[in-house]
Order: structure tokens, then sequence, then C-alpha cells
């Protein structure tokens, strides 16, 4: 790992194999899950209730969860190169990067096509979109469902694992 | 303690045990602790329901940064966020505590550790759980409070939260920080309900057990 460029700028890796403390990605994740599935939960709400302002809070909570996903992916790229995965977590961790990313486009789009919608009249939700908000909450369980798979089954980036892993017992 | 009573608590099992043929390697009935992943509802809708009162609350300096961008935003509408938000994250937050209490009696911290504040496994463990239960205690006082400046208190009024709210809700978050990080700590230093960290403990070669 000596002489990468990205290394040298981060302080030293403690024993969970990082430059800081704890791991971020998990916390940043806190505002793209609650955030993301929550607009679907009001978005139904609102059309089941008919309390209009309801898309308003789904809206903006739309807004943090796509704003929450690129500092996500920021911290999550860092981590997972410095989470060293083996078996099949590596696998894992590829398909975990593929839906982020893909989820970030997804979350921009939506986002896009609410603001343009919600210019003309706040108190509408566009025809469909609670099929889209579907789409929506299954790719943010499968992701969930990854990253629920790195943490607590292969343990990346705790302090038992990254042991193993530097003392060569798992690669 | 007197040596009579430290034989006891070794003489004793753990109650697990008489279960422990239905758990897995991460000492839980199923794949992945339940309890973390609520977490990120309580605490995702309680910083951000906070944070669109603040957005409510400072709404006269911001106008004219929103009418620069083109957004049409609403001061009430802020405040919704700011309501709606908290009481979804009150609601959960029964579901996040109570399975965070069912998989702590099942929970087996690796022996021997200390977390970076000096902290032992049941120290951490104790200190969560009280913690656990005085901020959900916490989070439903601030709904309510919410809910009377919003139908009762303040109906009349532009700005829906009082300042003391908004502290409050500050020093919750700060708090909600330093109670999740000994959360963080029970599974990445204690490997509490991890798979490989306790087939690691067991000695068990994960090239085989998890490959």
């Amino acid at each position: 790992m000596r002489g990468l460029l990205m290394l040298e700028l981060l302080p030293p890796l403690n024993d969970k194999n990082l430059p800081w403390l704890d791991v971020i990605h998990p916390i940043v994740v806190h505002f793209v899950i609650a955030m993301a599935l929550i607009t679907v939960v009001f978005d139904l709400l609102g059309v089941i209730t008919r309390r209009r302002n309801l898309f308003e809070v789904s809206f903006w909570n739309l807004v943090v969860a796509t704003v929450a996903i690129f500092v996500a992916i920021i911290f999550g790229q860092i981590e997972a190169g410095l989470a060293n995965p083996y078996g099949a977590a590596r696998d894992l961790l590829n398909y975990h990067s593929t839906i982020g990313w893909s989820l970030a486009g997804v979350l921009g789009l939506l986002t896009g096509w609410r603001y343009v919608v919600r210019q003309k009249d706040p108190t509408v939700l566009p025809a469909g979109f609670l099929v889209i908000d579907g789409v929506l909450a299954v790719l943010v369980f499968c992701q969930v469902y990854l990253g629920d798979m790195l943490v607590w089954v292969y343990g990346l980036h705790t302090v038992p694992v990254v042991e193993a892993v530097r003392s060569g017992v798992i690669s | 303690m007197s040596p009579r009573f430290s034989e006891l608590f070794t003489t004793i099992s753990s109650p697990i045990n008489e279960i422990v043929d239905q758990l897995g390697a991460n000492d839980l009935p199923y794949i992945f602790p339940v309890h973390p992943n609520l977490v990120h509802f309580t605490i995702g809708l309680f910083a951000i329901g906070i944070a669109f009162d603040f957005a409510g609350a400072f709404y006269p300096l911001e106008k004219r940064v929103f009418r620069y961008l083109a957004l049409p935003v609403t001061r009430v509408g802020f405040h919704d966020v700011g309501w709606y938000n908290l009481l979804a994250c009150s609601l959960i937050s029964f579901f996040t505590v109570g399975a965070g209490f069912y998989e702590m009696l099942l929970a087996v911290p690796l022996p021997g550790v200390r977390s970076v504040i000096g902290q032992n496994a049941i120290d951490t463990m104790l200190w969560h759980a009280v913690g656990g239960v005085a901020l959900l205690l916490m989070i439903v006082a601030m709904t309510i409070w919410r809910g009377y400046q919003r139908f009762v208190w303040r109906k009349d009024y532009g700005r829906q939260v009082s300042w003391l709210y908004l502290a409050c809700g500050s020093l919750i978050l700060v708090l909600m920080g330093v109670h999740g990080s000994l959360g963080a700590w029970l599974a990445s230093e204690f490997g509490v309900h991890i798979t490989a960290d306790q087939l690691l403990a067991a000695g068990a070669d994960l090239r085989e057990v998890l490959p």
C-alpha cells in the first residue's frame, strides 16, 4: 500500500484500518436511508389521506436524501478502498458500490422531476410517482441488505477482522 | 465482591445457553441485527426534523437566497417537515429501543476488550441501554412539546418553534452522537452480533466457514 498518493493524504490508519475514529459512511447513510424511505411513506400517506402538505414534506426529505447520497458515496469509496474485503465480501462490495452510484442517479432524477412539477403546483404528486417510489424503496432495501452483509456478516472495519487480515489469517 | 459470589457467577451459566441451538454464529436467530437498521430512522428523522425547524426559524434570512434560486419555498412547509419527521421519529423509536433490548439480551461481547474511552463491554452496554430509554423519553417529550407549539401555543406565529425548543433539539443531537458512538463500538470493537468477529473469537477458519 505504501506509495499510494491518496493514502499519504490521510492520517495514519487505526485498528479499524481507518484514518478516523469510526466508519463515517454508515453514519451518513442514516440520511439517505431514512429520508428516501420516509419520502415514500409520506407520498403514500399524502395520496391516501389527501393531505397535500405531505407532498411538501416528502419533497424536502427527497432533497436531503439526494444531497446525502453524494456525501455517502465519497466516504463510502474511501472506506471501501480501506476495507480489505475477503471471500464473497469482494463481490458484495462491488454490488454495493454499483447500486450506490446508481441510487445517486435515480435520486437525482427523481428530485429533478419533483422540482419541475413542484414549480407549477406543489400540491400535486406527478402521476405514477408512487410506482417510482416503489422502485426507489426496493433499491434502498437491496442496498441496505448488501451494506448489512458487509458489516454484520463479514465485519469489515471491525477490530477482530482487521487484525485477522493484517496477520494474514484471512484474505 | 466476596470470592463466594464471584464463584456463583461462573457456575451459573447465561440463560442464552438454553436457546443456543436456535441461534446463529452471530448469537441471533436471524442474519442481521434489527436495531442498527432502525437506528437510521431514529437519528435521520430527528436530525432532519430539527434542521428543518431551524430552516423555518431563520426563514426571513433565507428568503432572498431561495428567490435567487427560483425555488418556491414556504415557511410553513419547512415547519411541516420539522413536525412530521419528529412524529415519525417518535413512532419508530419505540421499535428501535424494543429491538435494541431484545438484541442486547442476546449479546455476547468479546472478552477483555476496552473501547476507545476505556470502557469495558458491560459498561458500554448498560450505558447504551439506559441512555437509549432516556433518549426515547426525550424524543417523545420533544414531540409532545412540538405538537403543542404547532397546534396551540404558536399556531398564529410564523415561526412555529421557540428558540428553547431548537436549543434542546441541538443538545439531544449531541447526546445522540455520543450514544450512537457507544452503540457503534459495541459492534466494531466488541464484535456484538457480527458473524465474522464471533467466528474469529471462536477460533474458526473464516476461509472455510465464511467463504
